[in-house]
Formats: C-alpha cells, structure tokens, sequence
C-alpha cells in the first residue's frame, strides 16, 4: 500500500473545527455533517477540515491528544515498554503530519509535537524492527501485532512479507511442473 | 451485509435496502482492503459495486441542479472524488488479479457448483475469457504452431504462476473466532490453536484465515 | 544448440528492467525456432534408429528433448512477458502508445494490444451507471486541496467542482483545487506558484 492511500484513510478521522460560515448540515452519502455555525465547534472528517481551513473558512480545534504534556506521558510509556502501548488514535503519525502542516497556527507548540510524535514513532520502529527479525528467525507462523498503527505496518509489509515467502519456498522445496511428452519414443 | 451470494438474478435490492449509504461505502472500502491485501481474488460484489455507482450518479445528478459557487455543493464534490477513487482502485486491484492469475480463476470457475457463488462478476467473466483467448491465440500464432508437432500444446495453467496463498498477511478481527489452527512452519514444531479476539491483530498465513476474510470476520489490514 | 539463442531473448528482457520494453527480436525467434525443428528431425531419425537397436542413441535422443524443452519454454516467457510490459504500457500511456515504443511492439503483440484495449474498454463501460468507469484516472488518492496556479496561455474558460466557472487568462492567479489542476498543469497552461 502507498503511504498515500495510508493518509488518504486518515484523512477520514473526525476532527474539531470552529466554523466561521454557517451552513445548514450537509447530507453527504457517507453520513451528515454540521450545522455549521460561525464560533461553534462542530466535527468533520480531516478532508475536510484541511479543505476549510486552507480557504480560511475554519480554525482547528487539536485533538485532545496533540498536546505536549500528554505527549510526553505516551513518549516516555513507550520508551519505558517492551510491546507497543496503545496510542491515541490509529493515524497518529498522519494526523500530526496533516494538521501540522495545513494548521499549525492553530495548535500550541506545534514544533515540539513534531518531536514528540517523531521520537514515539522512531522507538516503536525499533521495535518493530526488534520483533520482526526474531519473528522470522524462530520461524513463527503467528504473531499478535495489537497497537500497531496501518503506517508502522505499512513500513515493515513489503520487507517482512517477502522475506518470509523466500524462506518458505526455500524451505519446502517446490515440485517442478510435469514437461510435456517425450518425442514419440 | 453481502448476503446475496447465491442469488444470481442480480435484482438484490430488497436484502440492499437494509444498509446505510454510509454502511454501504464503508463495506466498499473494506472489500476493497481485503482485496488490496489478499494474494488471491476474492468473491465479486456485484450488489456493492451497483448502489455505490446509484448512490454516485444520484448524487452528482442532484448537483447538477445545484446552485452554482455553492461551499456545500464543493464538499459534496470532494467527498464523490474520495468515493470514486476508492471504487476505481478495488476495481483495478481486482483486473491487475484476473490478468495475472486468469488460467487459475478460469478453472475454479469452470468447476464451480451451481449455486456457489462466482468470484468474478458477470463483466470480469467475460473480460477474463477475452483475456486468455486473445493470449492463447497469440502465443499460438508467434510460436507454438511453429514448433514441433509434440510441443505445440501449451497449459497456461501450468505456466502461469498461482497466487500464493501461504503469504503473510495483517488482520483485524471484527467478529471473535476460537480454536484456529495454526500449522507448524518446522518439522520440529507442533499445530497449535489460537483464539482471535474481537479488536486483536495478528500476522498469520493467508491460508489460514481465507474463510474468516471470506465471511467477513476478519479485515486484512 | 542447446537452447542459446531462446536464452539470449530471456537475458536481453531480464537486462532491460523497469518494465522497458525493447525492439522485437524476429531474427532470433526465427532461428530459436529453426534450431527446434533441426533438433526435432534429427531426434525422429535417431528414434528410428533406436527402435532398431541402437539403444546407445536413446541418452542422445532424451538430451535433444530437453534442449527442445527449454527452448519452448525460454521463448514462451519471452513472448508472455513482453506482453505483461504492453499490459502496463496501457494503464500509463493510455489507449495511444507513443511511436517509440510502438516501433519495438511485433504486428502480433499490436494486434493483441488491440485486443486487449478493446476488452478492457467493453469492461469499462460496462461498470460504473451509464457513462462506464474510466479506471485508468483517479490512480493516485485525491487531495482535497487548494494550490496557487498562474496562467501561462489563454485557456478560455474553466469549471472547477463547485460549479463556478473561472475565466483562464494569460499571467492570471488562482487558486484552484489541486486535482482539477494536475491535467492543466501537465499540458503546460497552467503552473504551479510555490510561495
């Protein structure tokens, strides 16, 4: 999967934004949204947010959790962990690149978030890079990956998926196609 | 959702109407996720295909009649762009499938019992016959005709590779499983069983889950 | 004699990476086959021979089948994938493949490329209401996002998504959806202002 369509699924997440237009609710095929109504906050899917927002129409309102304290507490958690402590969404990673990109005048230290959610990023690819080698070298079948994010997956699938198809062809040794006839003999 | 399996009328509006348009674009994108991460094709959805495309003309018909520079009618715009892209992707993954493992869908098909459900849609069937005839007599034209007369038959099932279904993939569990067994990758290991919790995710074989992903309990991720 | 020339077609496809697809060898199809029908005669006189005793001829015999073997197969591979690389010339050239490549293609594998457009286009209009599904657009995820264009010719006008309708003048600035600006930008009316 590109890293693309990867954001293109977080781009579905609901976030917060303080309209300033209002708008009856719109009644879109995946489900409505608003009424918007100028200062009141209201959620819409990221899209659409990052949309609103670039024609000046929206302030962003951050998650609860895109907030330095809170930040720091699931940093230091995961670097203090073996396994991958749960995070505070499924696109944290996306989120954070998405809304700090297009908003970042509306979240409070925006810069320091960017470190935060780097250095928590980057301790758990250690470790998925840590279980992925002993997952291939004890030859499992079965492994639980709970907590694991789409893009922390999306990185090792490629790598780790085809490395454990050649060893399994190495291993079972394939039986070659049947040839055809002999000459008439 | 997708009960219609056996029913090959195609006239499955009545089981349809129990879902949603939200639903139905969110059973849109997990079949298109299965099928993205799938090594094999899976079963068409003929039904999802078809009230994704009503809900998309019927939507872009009502726009159409929509004031002009309206902010609403440029959400409305953007969310069809998001559904469209997700709808022509799982179409594409699924043509990129049949075109490499055709003599293999072909034959399953071939032996499929009545009553089962096909895994091509009527239009894939005929794109996928096209397909291997239009092969078949190019390579029997350029080649095959002129080689020795005990050569000159070719198996496209035997020369085209298989999918693999003992390939790893990612998986949610939407709905809880026991006992699945898990076969050993060693001589020296043994089977074992595992239970899939409700939320879980795993790395498995294809093998071992294809009927969860078929019957929906599991979403490859 | 053992099957070189078929391997030297697989080799040249196999050097040429990237789903490149380079000239169409006939002259050494031709002669991959004229050594299999070579091969084949002599192994019908040995066989005859064989059958009236000559059993020291049979490891012969066996060792001319395999070669004929492999050159079926080494041509056959030759043949399909260079048909998987006009496949994907398809989904990123469109329908009209560029008259460089068009060179390398056979009359045969043009006549299968057309084939193939045709089953591909019966199959596209077939989904997607009555317009059909045009799948070879929206590849990438769209981005619901807003860019800076400037104007680089008369373009007349242009709707964008929200129904408005802007005027494409020479040297004008707008801000416009990417995605119905990418085409533009690519034939070169608009382009991108990076601030």
């Amino acid at each position: 999967m590109e890293p693309a369509e990867v954001e293109f699924l977080a781009e579905k997440e609901l976030v917060t934004i303080a309209a300033q237009f209002s708008l009856d609710r719109i009644h879109l095929i995946g489900g409505d949204l608003g009424p918007f109504n100028p200062g009141l906050p209201v959620e819409v899917p990221v899209w659409l947010a990052i949309n609103l927002k670039q024609r000046q129409k929206c302030r962003l309102i951050p998650p609860e959790w895109m907030d330095v304290g809170k930040l720091e507490e699931i940093r230091d958690q995961e670097r203090k962990e073996d396994t991958f402590t749960p995070m505070p969404s499924p696109y944290y990673m996306e989120l954070t690149k998405l809304l700090l990109n297009y908003a970042s005048d509306n979240i409070p230290r925006a810069d320091e978030i960017r470190t935060l959610v780097k250095d928590t990023w980057d301790t758990r690819m250690a470790k998925l890079r840590l279980s992925a080698d002993s997952f291939v070298r004890q030859q499992e079948v079965h492994a639980k990956v709970d907590n694991l994010t789409l893009m922390e997956i999306n990185t090792t699938r490629t790598f780790l998926t085809q490395a454990l198809d050649h060893m399994y062809k190495l291993r079972t040794n394939l039986q070659p196609g049947e040839s055809s006839h002999s000459q008439d003999f | 959702m997708a009960a219609a399996g056996g029913d090959s009328n195609g006239d499955s509006d009545s089981e349809e109407m129990l879902l949603t348009p939200a639903q139905l674009i969110h059973s849109l994108e997990q079949a298109w996720l299965n099928e993205k991460f799938a090594p094999e094709l899976l079963e068409s959805k003929p039904e999802i295909i078809e009230c994704v495309v009503e809900q998309l003309d019927h939507m872009e018909a009502n726009l159409k009649r929509a004031k002009k520079g309206d902010l609403k009618v440029s959400v409305h715009h953007m969310e069809i762009e998001r559904i469209r892209y997700v709808l022509s992707s799982y179409l594409r993954c699924r043509l990129v499938k049949i075109e490499k493992f055709f003599p293999h869908i072909l034959e399953k098909e071939k032996s499929r019992a009545e009553g089962e459900p096909s895994v091509l849609s009527p239009e894939e069937f005929a794109f996928a016959k096209e397909y291997m005839a239009n092969t078949e007599a190019y390579l029997k034209n350029v080649a095959l005709k002129h080689m020795p007369p005990n050569l000159q038959k070719m198996s496209l099932l035997k020369s085209v590779p298989k999918p693999n279904l003992d390939s790893f993939v990612f998986l949610r569990v939407l709905e809880p499983q026991e006992n699945i067994l898990v076969e050993p990758e060693t001589d020296e290991q043994r089977e074992y069983a595992i239970s899939l919790e409700e939320g879980s995710q795993h790395l498995i074989r294809y093998r071992t889950v294809a009927p969860l992903v078929a019957s929906g309990a599991v979403q490859l991720i | 004699m053992a099957a070189e020339r078929a391997m030297e077609l697989v080799r040249e496809l196999h050097r040429a990476a990237g789903g490149h697809l380079p000239p169409f060898r006939t002259d050494v199809l031709r002669q991959a086959l004229e050594e299999m029908r070579a091969l084949y005669e002599r192994n019908q006189a040995d066989v005859s021979e064989a059958k009236s005793g000559r059993t020291d001829l049979i490891f012969l015999i066996r060792f001319r089948h395999c070669c004929l073997l492999r050159n079926q197969r080494c041509l056959l591979a030759y043949l399909y994938d260079r048909l998987l690389r006009i496949r994907a010339l398809r989904w990123e050239y469109g329908s009209v493949l560029p008259n460089t490549i068009q060179f390398h293609m056979s009359a045969e594998e043009v006549e299968w490329f057309s084939r193939y457009k045709k089953s591909l286009a019966t199959y596209m209009k077939s989904v997607g209401g009555e317009e059909g599904l045009d799948l070879t657009q929206d590849i990438k995820p769209p981005k619901s996002l807003y860019i800076e264009v400037r104007c680089l010719k008369d373009h007349g006008e242009f709707e964008i998504d929200d129904g408005t309708t802007i005027l494409l003048k020479k040297n004008s600035q707008h801000f416009l959806p990417r995605w119905k600006c990418e085409q533009l930008i690519r034939q070169g009316v608009l382009e991108h202002v990076l601030s």
